[in-house]
């Protein structure tokens, strides 16, 4: 029983860290996005700050993002190639700026219950 | 970079029109992106090899194009859990009477037990078993599909009323209604069976005549007997409106004598003579044993009936009963 359950445990954590980080992706796209930039040198912002994102999440994402009004992009040419270069649009900074409240309230809570002792160990 | 164009070219094939020639666009520019810093890291050309390790690891064709896909179902997670339990439902009324006429036949009919006759049926069903299933099947697809496309647009199970949830049911009470029904059922046949099935003439009306074998006599009593078990029974349940290991034993009981009682009444040969003045009496004679001979005959599918319907009613009610029981005392012992 114990067995499996120690097999289990890494696929448990993968699916639950994944679930955490797809909220915070948004954000982290939307933050890196107050700089210009397009698809493929946003993807290694991200990746040097830690959160990797792989192609076929980040393009359906800025797409959603394009639709919902919150980025704004442009076809242009640079280095003799057609690139599409996003930002953030009036509306993507406003809901930005909810968004990182959102988030600092989060933490702050996160770090209110944490400093509480544990119940199940006292 | 021809492996770069077919690979893009499979994307845009799942693509929506609308979009494909954009998101093509974009794709091939990141692609060509990671392929050129790659060409600056191994400092020299890539090959076909090295391109294709770089697409597979970018993904299936279908599986990049789907992300860029709205979420589509045909039955979503919503009304999912109920489509199957329909199905699985629909499976059951269908596959198991099925399975049990086969396994009745094989037990009760002496002509069907050759392993060729069997596979000589089941070769007969075969095609209209899967067609009655591929269309019960598709039929509740269909209505599971509608119902989701009409939730998606008119989001009709988001309206509901708590106050309308069904009750608990204990499925231990005994409903007055049953034990009324049950009553007044038994009592109005055992009037009826005493009053016209005492004879061994049991049909006569303009000159025919049908006349049962001395046997009839015994299965008169044992019926008599069930009925008047069954009134004795429903007049306790009307009072005392719980299961019981005992009462439940009794239903048990009466359930399988009325079972097996019927079942060998159709074996049993009954009919002695058929008597009318239109017939010959080789032909009378004819008549009754097709009688008999049909009764007997629907033996095995009577046998496999009366099992499913004991079976299904009494025996899950005695293991609730039991393990509730055993459930109890144990709690009794933690005390």
């Amino acid at each position: 029983m114990s067995h499996s359950t120690q097999n289990e445990t890494p696929d448990v954590f993968e699916n639950l860290r994944l679930e955490l980080r797809r909220g915070c992706l948004i954000l982290a796209v939307l933050a890196a996005l107050r700089t210009e930039q397009y698809g493929y040198t946003l993807r290694k912002v991200l990746a040097e700050h830690g959160m990797e994102i792989d192609e076929g999440t980040l393009y359906p994402l800025l797409r959603r993002l394009e639709s919902q009004g919150l980025l704004k992009s442009q076809w242009r040419e640079e280095d003799k190639r057609n690139k599409r270069f996003y930002r953030l649009s009036p509306e993507g900074k406003q809901i930005l700026k909810q968004l990182l409240a959102e988030w600092q309230g989060i933490d702050s809570s996160l770090d209110e219950i944490l400093k509480e002792p544990s119940h199940g160990t006292s | 970079m021809e492996l770069l164009d077919r690979y893009l070219h499979a994307i845009k094939f799942w693509l929506p029109r609308a979009q494909q020639d954009d998101i093509v666009a974009e794709l091939s520019e990141d692609i060509r992106s990671q392929l050129e810093e790659y060409e600056t890291k191994v400092g020299r050309k890539l090959n076909d090899f090295d391109i294709a390790s770089i697409l597979k690891e970018r993904g299936r064709p279908l599986v990049v194009a789907n992300r860029y896909l709205p979420q589509q179902y045909l039955i979503g997670p919503v009304l999912f859990p109920v489509y199957r339990f329909v199905l699985a439902i629909v499976a059951l009324c269908y596959l198991v009477p099925w399975l049990l006429v086969r396994f009745g036949l094989i037990v009760f009919d002496p002509s069907y037990r050759s392993v060729r006759s069997v596979l000589a049926d089941v070769a007969r069903a075969w095609p209209s078993f899967w067609t009655v299933a591929f269309f019960a099947i598709g039929a509740v697809t269909t209505v599971f599909a509608v119902l989701e496309k009409v939730q998606s647009k008119k989001k009709f199970l988001d309206d509901w009323d708590p106050l309308k949830l069904p009750p608990v049911r204990d499925p231990n009470r005994i409903p007055r209604l049953n034990s009324i029904i049950e009553l007044a059922a038994n009592f109005v046949f055992a009037v009826w069976w005493v009053t016209g099935a005492w004879s061994q003439i049991i049909f006569d009306r303009a000159g025919v005549r049908v006349v049962l074998t001395p046997a009839w006599r015994g299965f008169f009593w044992a019926f008599l007997a069930l009925a008047l078990g069954n009134i004795a029974l429903a007049s306790v349940n009307l009072r005392r409106r719980h299961w019981t290991l005992l009462n439940a034993g009794i239903r048990m009981v009466l359930d399988s004598a009325g079972a097996i009682a019927f079942c060998w009444l159709l074996k049993a040969h009954l009919v002695s003579e058929v008597i009318s003045p239109q017939l010959s009496p080789a032909h009378a004679a004819e008549i009754s044993n097709a009688i008999n001979t049909y009764m007997a005959k629907s033996f095995p599918f009577a046998v496999m009936a009366c099992v499913l319907i004991v079976a299904l009613s009494g025996i899950p009610r005695l293991v609730r009963l039991r393990t509730g029981r055993t459930r109890l005392i144990q709690s009794l012992a933690l005390l």
